[in-house]
């Protein structure tokens, strides 16, 4: 019955839909509801101030540094009441990239976003963001002097090609953790961690522990990072690796950039160094889970940033622990350092107002409160002088490793082409070394001479 | 229609119709133009030129992807990879399938609850099933290790071994895709009359008799269709690898499409991954055309 019914029903719309004209006044009615639906889809939500130009900031602060980064924001729009800054969150990585691709195409890039430097040459080849330079020599400039102040490791990292195209908003580096109640208990002296590659590897193995002598270490004295060469860990296993070359006086790649070092003698005992204490403590089998293995008292030593300086603050609570600088290698101290970098958009309306702003946040008082409130590192040594933050550093020793660590971060030689593979190739020969048993040098050797490669087929390219 | 010849009303009617026709399906032509016709062009466009989606302009490059990637020693490394995964899987799960297909044709007691039990895989997203399975594996605390010991075995570092790590995720998409072959091995299996079995019966043929010459050929465009189907869906295998082994230990476990995946969206070269994708769909379409091929002329079935 109720079937029936139902066929009549479809049957009588059918028709009704079918009839000509009303088949063209139905038509006539969705252009007219999709042309409604698009120009309720254009219109622009009002702003307070209406003479305000408003510039849209992209980032990828974690939900912890959000009221750090409004309360910076909020500071400057008070400075500046013409300018509006409207701050939208973007996932980090891959995914930020993926957006800002499509915006790209499709015109719709915002004024300023933060980028890892890494993306640099693929947004500069598109032509798609301003040259610092622009805005540097322009009227409302910086001189020259102010540029130096930023740490050369930074502007490093924020140039391509020798030319600045971003300016770091914050720096991170990475330096060495370790649980003090491990070291007294293995007899270690909890003020003196390790300060060489000796003195690692002597504690790493001093700092192991074995509870129910199954042969294997339960407790072990330092995490070698190792992750999948093709895995989402892998750029970060590889960043903690960089500053071990460094240390033994090598480099990823020459000055000309048309072959890389990273094989080199300094490759193989970084790469050698970290192969031993892999393999001595077993960490075959050991978690991936460094950080929580280390809040359960199974890690000893590892290394992190300052960005989870808030994060163990709460989650470390019960345990005696602090982070010291990186052990020396066999030629000198170093460290790497980190950040976002901020761009400029050549498809914004607005470059100068978005400039401003930049501008704003690398100045010193800024600079100082952003640190202090998000935790994140300053990006100017000169920040250093100013007095609050002189004291907040007496009072947050673990913060001041970081910040007195960025005196010995290295500046990478820049790596204009390629970066990603080259880096995805160190990954792999790491990755070989320790997990899959290979002799370092031979796996360096192996990686170098597919970087080399690439690095060589570019020559052949623009000789034609 | 008035004033017209019954002819010109027709061709009227007729064009009014197919225009009718055209409006109900162009959501789904839109959607299918935009994110699948169009892709498959634009890529095949791609497969010839440099590009790194940023930019406006695509570099033509001739056949120098294609030349690369047929000297890139990954590449070939990964296609064997790819169809150890196909060898692993196909057939461990059709047998499988067929079995549990078989025992659950039976009225046996919660018929019901092992059917859903065996299929409940198949609707659980990828990627939650995944991280389930890094827990089963893990060496200290998976519980596969611990099962496995139970028994006096060693326990394996299951995801961290270059050799284990594809064994891994063979038996983890084997659980994955059991379910559908399960039902789609029913299905078949209900659509065999019961006369000749009652037949065969009669005649005195065995459990074991029946099953090979009954069961087996009457399965037969079943088991075809579910073979292609199984080995064109393993060769595409990427989400379990992706959470699973990330493509590691040492790029053991780097399937085709990861390969794809890295090279368009971590390496930004997309005409490469490009040219790799439609080399990879040729040698797919060669492989089904020859099985459809012999399985026509072993079989004598229509199947597809």
């Amino acid at each position: 019955m109720c079937l029936k019914l139902d066929k009549i029903r479809y049957t009588k719309v059918a028709q009704s839909l079918a009839h000509p004209k009303t088949a063209h006044k139905r038509f006539k009615f969705c252009v007219y509801l999709m042309m409604i639906l698009l120009l309720f889809g254009c219109s622009k939500s009002k702003t307070e101030n209406p003479d305000a130009i408003t510039i849209t900031f992209w980032h990828s602060f974690v939900a912890s540094t959000i009221p750090a980064l409004n309360d910076l924001i909020e500071q400057f729009e008070t400075e500046y009441p013409d300018i509006k800054i409207n701050a939208q969150y973007v996932p980090t990585g891959d995914a930020l990239i993926q957006k800002l691709i499509t915006a790209i195409q499709s015109r719709t890039a915002p004024d300023i976003s933060w980028i890892h430097s890494d993306f640099l040459a693929d947004l500069v080849d598109a032509d798609a963001i301003y040259e610092m330079a622009h805005f540097i020599n322009g009227e409302n400039g910086l001189a020259d002097d102010e540029i130096k102040d930023i740490y050369p490791a930074l502007l490093q990292y924020a140039s391509l090609r020798k030319k600045l195209y971003s300016i770091p908003m914050e720096a991170t580096n990475l330096a060495l953790i370790y649980n003090k109640d491990l070291m007294r208990k293995a007899g270690l002296n909890p003020e003196n961690p390790p300060r060489n590659w000796d003195e690692l590897r002597e504690y790493a193995v001093t700092l192991s522990d074995d509870f129910n002598n199954d042969g294997k270490f339960d407790q072990i004295g330092f995490f070698v990072p190792i992750f999948p060469a093709s895995g989402p860990l892998s750029g970060w296993m590889m960043w903690q690796w960089i500053p071990y070359l460094w240390q033994a006086g090598g480099y990823i790649v020459n000055e000309e950039q048309t072959e890389v070092l990273y094989n080199s003698e300094a490759g193989v005992q970084a790469l050698t160094l970290w192969k031993e204490i892999y393999d001595k403590l077993n960490l075959k089998t050991f978690t991936a889970d460094y950080d929580v293995a280390f809040a359960s008292k199974r890690v000893a030593m590892s290394m992190d940033g300052p960005w989870n300086l808030p994060r163990f603050n709460t989650m470390l609570k019960n345990l005696d622990w602090a982070f010291a600088p990186l052990p020396a290698g066999p030629a000198k101290q170093a460290t790497v350092v980190g950040g976002e970098y901020l761009v400029i958009f050549k498809q914004s309306p607005n470059p100068d107002a978005a400039w401003t702003f930049i501008k704003w946040i690398i100045r010193p008082d800024v600079q100082a409160r952003w640190a202090m409130k998000s935790g994140y590192l300053p990006v100017r040594k000169s920040v250093s002088k100013v007095p609050e933050f002189v004291e907040y550093l007496n009072e947050h020793p673990n913060f001041k490793v970081f910040v007195d660590q960025m005196d010995v971060a290295q500046v990478q030689r820049p790596l204009d082409n390629y970066g990603l593979q080259i880096t995805r190739h160190i990954a792999e020969a790491i990755e070989a070394a320790t997990l899959g048993g290979m002799e370092p040098r031979e796996a360096l050797n192996r990686s170098a001479e597919k970087s080399n490669q690439l690095l060589r087929s570019l020559n052949t390219n623009s000789d034609n | 229609m008035p004033g017209s010849s019954q002819k010109q009303y027709h061709a009227k009617q007729n064009r009014r119709n197919f225009i009718t026709g055209l409006l109900f399906l162009s959501p789904t032509l839109v959607i299918f133009s935009m994110f699948i016709l169009f892709p498959v062009f634009f890529s095949f466009y791609l497969s010839f030129h440099k590009w790194n989606m940023f930019s406006s302009s695509h570099a033509f490059v001739g056949l120098a992807n294609y030349q690369r990637l047929l000297t890139d020693p990954e590449f070939w490394m990964v296609l064997k990879q790819t169809v150890m995964y196909t060898l692993g899987t196909v057939p461990l799960n059709m047998i499988i399938a067929l079995f549990l297909a078989i025992a659950l044709n039976k009225q046996i007691k919660g018929k019901r609850f092992l059917r859903t039990a065996f299929f409940t895989p198949v609707i659980i997203s990828p990627v939650a099933a995944a991280l389930i399975w890094r827990w089963i594996y893990d060496p200290n605390f998976g519980l596969l290790n611990y099962a496995t010991g139970i028994f006096g075995i060693p326990p394996v570092n299951w995801l961290n071994d270059s050799r284990a790590a594809m064994i891994a995720l063979i038996l983890m998409g084997v659980w994955k895709t059991l379910g559908v072959n399960m039902i789609l091995f029913s299905a078949g299996l209900q659509g065999i009359p019961d006369t000749y079995y009652e037949a065969a019966e009669i005649d005195g043929a065995g459990r074991w008799s029946k099953f090979w010459n009954i069961t087996v050929p009457m399965l037969t465009p079943t088991t075809f269709f579910i073979m292609i189907m199984s080995m064109i869906s393993s060769f595409q295998v990427f989400d379990i690898v992706y959470v699973l082994t990330s493509g590691g230990p040492m790029g053991s476990t780097k399937v085709m499409v990861f390969y794809i995946y890295e090279y368009a969206f971590k390496f930004f070269e997309m005409g490469y991954a490009s040219a790799v994708a439609y080399l990879f769909f040729a040698m797919l379409a060669v492989l089904t055309l020859l099985q459809v091929k012999y399985m026509r002329s072993r079989s004598g079935y229509e199947a597809l």
